[in-house]
């Protein structure tokens, strides 16, 4: 539950959107997610688990819930 | 020029001008010193009253106004990655500015001095630090983060 609260927070500072929103969110969905965008979620995310992302992670990490299958391979779980 | 042969020199105009890509009338440095490159630069802006600015900022009191000394801190950071091998003459652009604090006015002939602090550079995005000085009074000093999109780019979703 808290992987997840701060998996939602970061999203939601990164791109001022409400967490209603998050649910199905896809890259570049809306304007805040864009390529520079993308990687200030990134580094962001990176801070807030305090982990160091592969590239390829990077470059999958295409929607709200890809971003939580990917973030497993980091031993972060996200139960509802 | 490698990273090593390059830390601790210092650039006038045409040197700086070949790393980064602003140009006349927002070019805010005239001279850098003890770059190390992913780590430090020391950028150097005087200010004459024949600045474009100054009369319009303002007619009877003129003044360097706040952004154009924030934009000279991002300059001078830009010159602590863009002097990192592979990276001269790149675009770069801002993605947050933070803190950003003016401690005292900056008027005609003064020169403010700007010591900026690389802390990370990592997939295009570079994160600093800063502070300056007119003589030996703190000015403005401020935190950012900027990306070079170019690199950027090589890790964005397809």
């Amino acid at each position: 539950m808290k992987n997840l609260a701060t998996y939602n927070n970061v999203f939601k500072e990164s791109f001022a959107i409400d967490e209603q929103k998050l649910v199905g969110l896809k890259y570049q969905d809306i304007p805040e997610w864009d390529s520079v965008g993308h990687m200030g979620l990134m580094s962001s995310l990176e801070e807030a688990f305090n982990i160091e992302m592969e590239i390829d992670d990077i470059i999958d990490f295409s929607s709200y819930e890809k971003g939580k299958e990917i973030l497993a391979k980091y031993n972060l779980t996200f139960n509802e | 020029m490698n990273n090593d042969k390059m830390e601790g020199q210092s650039f006038g105009i045409p040197e700086i001008k070949a790393f980064q890509q602003n140009r006349y009338p927002l070019l805010f440095l005239d001279r850098v010193e003890n770059v190390i490159p992913g780590k430090f630069a020391r950028g150097i802006k005087c200010f004459s009253y024949n600045e474009w600015f100054f009369p319009a900022h303002f007619e009877d009191d003129p003044s360097v106004p706040g952004f154009i000394q924030v934009e000279a801190l991002v300059q001078t950071f830009l010159m602590t990655f863009l002097t990192i091998d592979g990276f001269k003459g790149e675009k770069a652009m801002g993605l947050t500015w933070e803190k950003v604090k003016f401690k005292r006015t900056i008027v005609p002939g003064e020169c403010l001095t700007i010591e900026y602090h690389l802390t990370s550079i990592k997939r295009g995005i570079a994160k600093g630090y800063s502070t300056s000085f007119v003589g030996e009074e703190p000015a403005c000093s401020a935190e950012f983060m900027v990306v070079i999109p170019s690199v950027m780019q090589k890790f964005n979703p397809k």
